[in-house]
């Protein structure tokens, strides 16, 4: 078992499965190249708000304010071309600014007024929501009509759309960030154990903040990628939320089980698209990429639950809870001694 | 003492449950009991009687067998082979509801006591209280608590919260609480894991004697424990055990502690650490750390002064402030007053990234708050210091991996090169070599050790104590606090006394004895009896 790696390898061993199966079932649609373009593409964002909810994880805090920034930053982008006539590299250079100030606000919240980052990145992502519904006027810009605009994400390379080729950067970029440098094993430290980074002389509010802010400032690349790619939405980063975590969590069991990594992640969202994608050729129902995502999440962040570590750690609470059991099942019956 | 003698005649299985018919058993009676874990064979086919009321010390250095062994008889290990009859009753192989029922009581060095709550709710808890209606009946509840208490021996109120009690009695109620009467046929065999490791010398005495009440009610209790002069006061028999196998199994009577350690140690005796072998420092050695009138919620206007070369010790009781200053120095807790230099530079409170900046090194008394025990050996070794090994564009992991085993041989860790494996994977006095490790690869100037060899083995112990000693004489200095006056008499030049939040006193050269120390903790510094004198 552990020679073929069926434990850290698990997803790759199922996406190839995913591509047999349905590549005997509908090999018509299922392979061909679009088919290939269409996963890898569509998936491009997903992955990178995977890697971007990961920082903050792999540092022991979640960000929730993803998906609200996603949406600001493409209905932002959209509108000043749209309707405020703004130079397309500006809007951009705009709206990911305003994604790095959110990083930095939450980053404030959680550091400086000690609120915890679930709760706090939760209230801002609302707050993100309504400011949203300020800037778009409760109607949905229209896609800037430029073709510039539309071949920042849809010029092809090889067939292949040059936003797969973004995220590839992005992937090893923060790989080498998090896995080759001091600053990705002090993330680590601080997300294992605070305090003990504390007293190892690590400045665990300063990288704290640093993965809000890396968090928040990616997710602000992928909604301006975003509208370029599909259109401004005012509601679709929402939906893009829970995916991320279900990849991030998925990931954090592939190739270096029990730690949140890139490469992991990346997999794991293109065997939940491989999969999703298929079942939708199959059956042609909406529903699968909830019900796939969903389930995924929960049934990865069990498995995650299992490494080593904590294994050892549950089977000890197990045999003090069975002795406590032992010892109120005895009390029942009255025994003299 | 002989094993296995008596082992032919006992073919069947007594019926449990019936202690008046079972008067004849032993409390414990092991037969070739075994264990692996894949390629380590961490017990050898194991025998051991322990007969009804005796208290039996079980020895051996970290990673010896006697966890696993313990772990086997509680039923969280199933055997490879063997078994073990505790009262003539055959345990299940891996059945913790088995080694309950027939009257296997663990008392770990992790109390598991919640100590926000009272010492009522502790007892019942787990089990269920006495209820009318569904209701917690308080007065029968507090009833039976108070009889429980006394049986073991214990002079408690039940309403009292645990958190304010002192270790010891703490340790008492763990002991009550796993002796409760009405569990199956009632408890048979106390098994004690290190229960004074975390105890004040001043503390031990009440502990062992409770134990003592315990086994003259007939109760077997097996006793593990580091600290041998323990051993030779309370235990009637001793096993010793040694890379998994059994060395010796006799009666302590006879035996003394040079005995004892060469049974203990492979390679014969231990030499442990002196500070009086090593040349103290000059008077005129310059003053590394210099802490002046430091306050805190613990502490009352503290100055400590440490000179180039030495070890300085700080004693007390619990609740003296002796637990806060180590903290309070390094900026893990935090300082309200007063300053704190490192060869002269100021030190901001709170600031543990400063303080190591400075040359400080500070190694925490619980180790799950020392280390990331999800990282890699190798990863908690180089935490405090990644620079060394950056190399654009990287960090080394080669170079990180030979320093990582270079370290593991210089301190002995077990098992030796497994430097890939996850910190909590090691066994307790491995993880503190490999966290005293990560400071010293850093060179410090100033080595602030709170309880530097808690639940540690003595060869490892002493092999600490000579790495601080080794450290001062290279030109660095070291503060040590400690509960085992023992340590601080092995290691320091110059022993503070702590008493509520403040420096009581300071003991040097020949004055460094145990008598001495307790009267200056409990500020009853009288003429000390001659009797009392350190070991």
């Amino acid at each position: 078992m552990s020679r073929l790696g069926l434990d850290r390898f698990s997803a790759l061993y199922l996406g190839a499965a995913f591509i047999v199966i349905f590549g005997i079932w509908t090999p018509h649609l299922f392979l061909t190249m679009s088919t290939v373009d269409t996963i890898a593409s569509s998936q491009a964002i997903g992955a990178m708000l995977g890697i971007a909810v990961l920082v903050p994880l792999a540092t022991g805090v979640f960000d929730l304010s993803i998906g609200a920034v996603v949406n600001l930053t493409a209905v932002l982008a959209a509108v000043l071309m749209q309707r405020d006539n703004w130079n397309m590299w500006a809007a951009i250079v705009l709206a990911v600014v305003v994604g790095v100030v959110i990083g930095v606000v939450n980053g404030f919240i959680v550091v400086k007024l000690r609120v915890s980052a679930f709760i706090a990145t939760l209230g801002t992502a609302t707050i993100i929501g309504a400011v949203q519904t300020i800037v778009s006027d409760q109607t949905q810009p229209l896609q800037p009509s430029s073709t510039l605009w539309a071949n920042l994400t849809e010029y092809q390379v090889g067939g292949i759309q040059v936003i797969v080729f973004y995220l590839i950067v992005v992937a090893l970029f923060f790989w080498w960030l998090l896995d080759h440098t001091p600053t990705g094993r002090q993330l680590y430290a601080v997300g294992g154990n605070p305090e003990a980074a504390r007293l190892s002389g690590i400045k665990v509010d300063k990288w704290v903040w640093v993965s809000l802010i890396i968090s928040a400032s990616l997710s602000g690349v992928a909604g301006v990628l975003y509208c370029s790619l599909s259109g401004p939405s005012l509601t679709f980063g929402s939906a893009l939320l829970l995916p991320a975590y279900a990849a991030a969590f998925l990931g954090s069991t592939q190739l270096k089980p029990g730690r949140f990594n890139i490469w992991g992640t990346v997999i794991a969202v293109y065997v939940l698209a491989i999969g999703i994608q298929g079942l939708q050729y199959v059956t042609g129902v909406q529903w699968l990429g909830d019900m796939f995502n969903g389930v995924a999440l929960v049934v990865a962040v069990g498995f995650a639950s299992m490494t080593p570590v904590l294994k050892a750690r549950r089977a000890q609470a197990r045999a003090a809870l069975e002795n406590a059991r032992a010892g109120r099942a005895k009390t029942a019956e009255p025994v003299g001694s | 003492m002989s094993d296995g003698v008596t082992v032919s005649a006992r073919a069947g299985v007594a019926d449990p449950g019936r202690p008046e018919e079972d008067a004849g058993e032993p409390a414990l009676l092991v037969r070739g009991l075994s264990k692996s874990f894949e390629a380590t064979r961490a017990l050898l086919p194991l025998d051991l009687t322990v007969p009804r009321g005796e208290i039996h010390a079980l020895l051996g250095e970290n990673g010896s067998g006697k966890s696993t062994f313990i772990k086997l008889l509680s039923g969280y290990h199933r055997p490879d082979g063997g078994e073990a009859f505790v009262g003539g009753t055959r345990l299940a192989p891996g059945s913790a509801v088995s080694s309950h029922a027939a009257g296997c009581r663990f008392v770990h060095q992790d109390l598991g006591l919640i100590a926000s709550e009272t010492v009522l709710d502790n007892l019942y808890a787990g089990v269920g209280y006495p209820t009318v209606l569904g209701t917690v009946n308080d007065r029968a509840a507090r009833r039976a608590a108070a009889g429980d208490l006394a049986r073991a021996g214990v002079d408690l109120d039940p309403r009292k919260v645990v958190g304010t009690l002192s270790p010891a009695e703490q340790t008492a109620v763990a002991i009550a609480r796993a002796l409760r009467p009405g569990d199956g046929g009632g408890p048979r065999l106390l098994v004690l894991d290190e229960p004074t490791a975390r105890l004040p010398e001043r503390e031990v005495g009440v502990l062992l004697d409770l134990i003592r009440t315990v086994s003259r009610a007939g109760v077997a209790v097996i006793y593990v424990s580091h600290r041998i002069d323990e051993v030779l006061e309370v235990a009637q028999a001793v096993t010793v055990l040694r890379d998994g196998q059994k060395v010796a199994s006799r009666p302590v009577a006879g035996l003394d502690r040079a005995g004892l350690v060469t049974l203990l140690l492979a390679d014969g005796a231990v030499e442990e650490a002196d500070v009086s072998a090593h040349v103290p420092p000059a008077d005129d050695a310059p003053v590394v750390l210099a802490a002046s009138r430091v306050s805190s919620a613990a502490l009352r206007e503290v100055s400590v002064e440490v000179r180039q070369g030495e070890v300085v010790g700080i004693a007390g009781i619990t609740g003296s402030g002796r637990e806060a200053i180590l903290p309070t120095i390094f900026g893990g807790l935090p300082r309200f007053l007063g300053e704190v230099r490192v060869t002269g530079t100021l030190v901001p409170p709170q600031r543990p990234d400063l303080s190591v900046a400075a040359g400080v090194a500070y190694l925490p008394p619980e180790r799950a708050r020392s280390g990331v025990g999800g990282q890699t050996a190798r990863e908690n070794l180089v935490l405090a210091g990644l620079r060394k090994h950056w190399r654009w564009p990287r960090l080394s992991r080669r170079g990180e991996r030979a320093e990582a085993r270079s370290w593991f041989q210089r301190l002995a860790v077990r098992p030796g090169g497994a430097v890939e494996q996850p910190l909590a994977s090691f066994s307790g006095g491995n993880q503190q070599k490999i966290l005293f490790g990560k400071w010293l690869r850093l060179g410090p100037r100033v080595l602030l050790l709170d309880e530097p060899t808690q639940g540690v083995d003595i060869a490892t112990k002493a092999a600490l104590h000579k790495e601080i000693l080794a450290a001062a004489e290279a030109g660095a200095c070291a503060v040590v606090s400690s509960s085992d006056a023992g340590e601080l008499i092995a290691v320091c030049h110059r022993i503070l006394v702590m008493r509520d939040g403040k420096v009581a006193g300071t003991l040097s050269g020949k004055d460094r004895t145990l008598a001495n120390l307790t009267h200056e903790s409990f500020g009853t510094r009288s003429t000390s009896a001659p009797g009392d004198a350190a070991s």
